[in-house]
């Protein structure tokens, strides 16, 4: 049985050879295709990665902890109250040991107005924590003047250029923000301008201010509470472990004790779908790979399987079954296919190397930066390798060999062996 | 037509699935072939019996069109007949599935093309051991038997070349080697020695006498060289598909 199965083995391996020329043109073309496949994926990743993570950097990270009802009101009455906060915290403490967490970060948000001496705007008001919003978001490095909060700070503001222009703040200048505290009366709170950012993102630029979270608990009469602790993990891929973690750490199936637990999918649906569609593209692109790939194979398995119409005959005459005849045409299918999967997920790999070592640069495209989903997206691409996705173009590969041969190998095996014997004589 | 002792066979010895005597190699009962072309089809073979016994040595002659080919094309089970039946060493191969008939073609029967026919991708050596390595034999027993087989027919010394650096003689070599290394009972050799010279065509055929005379394997020919012709131990004559003429040349084979 094993020296049958060698014997087959060996006259598809010389059969795929023997027509050299033919062999490495449809080789190439496979390994180019499967190359660009493992490249665009190692890409798609890495720029989906990055939209996800600069958007949770920006927003809620990629997981969130806050009380039930605060996704649809944004109301400050939908709190967590300080005894849930320590909850929150414990648990991203303990989910630690299992899942790769960046860092945390506790935020009050409120939305509000802003007023300088000659004019008022609706801003929506962040009190963070300086120490940990520096590590989480990078809105420090968006910053035009000045400089970000620090711990020490107490009536310090860090706000959009585009807010600063319109009520005419400079440095030092004076802010007063005015917002409905927890009893229900009107708070104000006065503030000062110790620096200011600019995304790119007209509602942040226009609508944004952070201030130290201790002064936002005062002005608001919420002393320990806050809207949300929001979670920065390694990689999006940790997300539904954190999710999971946190959940069970929580003894929550959802907000049941008071605390809800939301993926970034949940909080940013836009990013989501951004993510989705362009998934979808790379699907669509894949497809059309499949397609051109499967011909190429399909034409120099079977334009071979024509050319040897008289060999099959008298492998069968020489009392090889119709299966076997059939399996060293599909084995020639399928190794054609294989070594040039093999050539071209390699290729793919060493190019996605070069490019994770440089990044692929789009500036030139885009600019400093371009908005998705209410995050600016860094023009620098950095690729990622996910084992999976070997897996994936292997599987590609396979099929391809599989399909293609399919039928050069229906071909071979319907050959009538006497007329077969006389063709070409 | 040669020779003076005419040898009609008996088609109705024995039944429908044995074959009548241990001696009989071959026997077809009503064999027809009839391709379906137009404007008319083609009768290759029309109602055609015969009998051959095992380690006769048989040349089938008659002009292009007379069913040489494709009575050895059915005696092979490499086409099926129209009508009729065919039986190889025992066994009906109109009552054979796809796969039976591979085992026995491959157990029972060698054949030797006039094209050669070798695979062009294995050497002379695999391309002569490749019907024992489809039957399971050990490495060193296959090449043994081949090296001692290339060594009778001159091919020493050629077994790691492909069929491209061999000439026609050559290729016709390893193509009998092929055929008779496995000591089939019937070898079917369709015009052997049509594309050879005459001092490599005698050569050849004198192989495959002695493998006749030695090992008793049963040979039957389809040929318009009057050298084969001449060397057979029973003539077959075919005209538009039917036995014209069988008759044994005085002298020649012990059985019949």
């Amino acid at each position: 049985m094993m020296a049958r199965l060698r014997i087959l083995a060996r006259l598809s391996l010389r059969n795929t050879l023997r027509q050299a020329r033919r062999s490495a043109l449809t080789a190439s073309a496979m390994v180019v295709g499967l190359a660009l496949l493992t490249m665009a994926r190692a890409i798609g990743d890495g720029a989906h990665e990055q939209w996800i993570s600069d958007g949770v950097r920006l927003g809620l990270g990629h997981v969130t902890m806050e009380a039930p009802g605060f996704a649809s009101t944004g109301s400050l009455d939908d709190r967590l109250d300080s005894a849930r906060v320590a909850a929150a915290e414990r648990a991203v403490a303990g989910l630690r040991a299992s899942v790769p967490v960046v860092t945390s970060a506790v935020d009050l948000t409120v939305s509000g107005l802003a007023s300088s001496p000659g004019s008022s705007l609706p801003v929506r008001v962040e009190g963070v924590e300086p120490g940990a919003e520096a590590a989480f978001s990078k809105l420090d490095e968006r910053r035009v003047e000045g400089r970000y909060l620090e711990p020490s700070d107490r009536l310090a503001a860090y706000v959009g250029a585009g807010l600063a222009d319109r009520l005419g703040l400079e440095l030092g200048s004076r802010l007063v923000l005015t917002a409905q505290g927890a009893s229900g009366g009107v708070a104000e709170q006065l503030v000062r301008v110790r620096g200011v950012f600019r995304t790119g993102i007209p509602d942040v630029d226009d609508g944004l201010v952070q201030i130290p979270i201790a002064t936002a608990r005062r002005w608001l009469g919420t002393p320990g509470a806050a809207t949300s602790v929001a979670v920065l993990l390694r990689s999006s891929q940790e997300t539904g472990r954190a999710l999971d973690g946190l959940r069970a750490r929580l003894g929550t199936g959802g907000g049941a004790d008071g605390v809800t637990v939301l993926s970034w999918r949940q909080v940013s649906p836009e990013l989501e779908s951004a993510v989705r569609i362009d998934d979808f593209g790379f699907y669509a692109f894949m497809v059309v790979l499949f397609a051109i790939v499967a011909l190429a194979v399909l034409n120099a398995v079977l334009m071979s399987v024509l050319n040897r119409r008289r060999e099959f005959g008298v492998l069968e005459a020489l009392g090889l079954t119709r299966g076997q005849t059939g399996a060293v045409v599909f084995g020639e299918g399928v190794l054609l296919a294989g070594l040039s999967g093999v050539l071209g997920v390699a290729l793919g790999l060493a190019t996605t190397w070069l490019l994770w070592r440089h990044g692929l640069d789009l500036s030139a495209l885009y600019g400093q930066g371009i908005s998705l989903s209410g995050a600016v997206i860094d023009p620098v691409i950095v690729p990622i390798f996910r084992p999976a996705r070997v897996v994936e173009a292997a599987g590609f590969v396979v099929v391809i060999g599989i399909l293609a041969s399919l039928y050069p190998t229906r071909v071979a095996t319907r050959i009538d062996v006497a007329e077969a014997l006389k063709f070409d004589r | 037509m040669r020779g003076s002792d005419t040898h009609v066979t008996d088609p109705t010895a024995g039944d429908r699935t044995t074959p009548g005597p241990s001696a009989t190699a071959v026997r077809t009962e009503g064999l027809w072939k009839i391709y379906e072309q137009e404007p008319a089809p083609v009768e290759a073979v029309r109602d055609l019996s015969m009998e051959v016994r095992a380690g006769d040595f048989v040349a089938m002659a008659g002009p292009s069109g007379s069913g040489k080919t494709t009575l050895l094309n059915l005696l092979g089970g490499l086409t099926a007949p129209t009508r009729g039946r065919v039986w190889v060493a025992g066994r009906d191969l109109t009552e054979l599935s796809g796969r039976e008939l591979a085992r026995l073609r491959l157990e029972h029967i060698g054949f030797v093309f006039q094209a050669y026919n070798l695979l062009p991708v294995l050497s002379a050596m695999e391309n002569a051991e490749f019907t024992l390595l489809l039957r399971g034999l050990p490495t060193a027993e296959r090449r043994e038997r081949v090296r001692t087989l290339f060594r009778e027919i001159g091919l020493d010394g050629l077994e790691d070349r492909r069929p491209g650096r061999l000439s026609g003689g050559q290729q016709q070599r390893v193509a009998v080697a092929r055929a008779v290394v496995g000591e089939p009972a019937l070898i079917l050799a369709d015009e052997p020695t049509a594309n050879l010279d005459s001092a490599t065509g005698d050569a050849l055929l004198g192989v495959m006498e002695r493998l006749n005379h030695e090992r008793g394997v049963t040979f039957i020919f389809s040929t318009h060289d009057p050298r084969v012709m001449e060397r057979a131990h029973r003539l077959v004559h075919l005209v538009d598909g039917r036995i014209e003429s069988d008759v044994r040349p005085s002298g020649r084979g012990s059985t019949a």
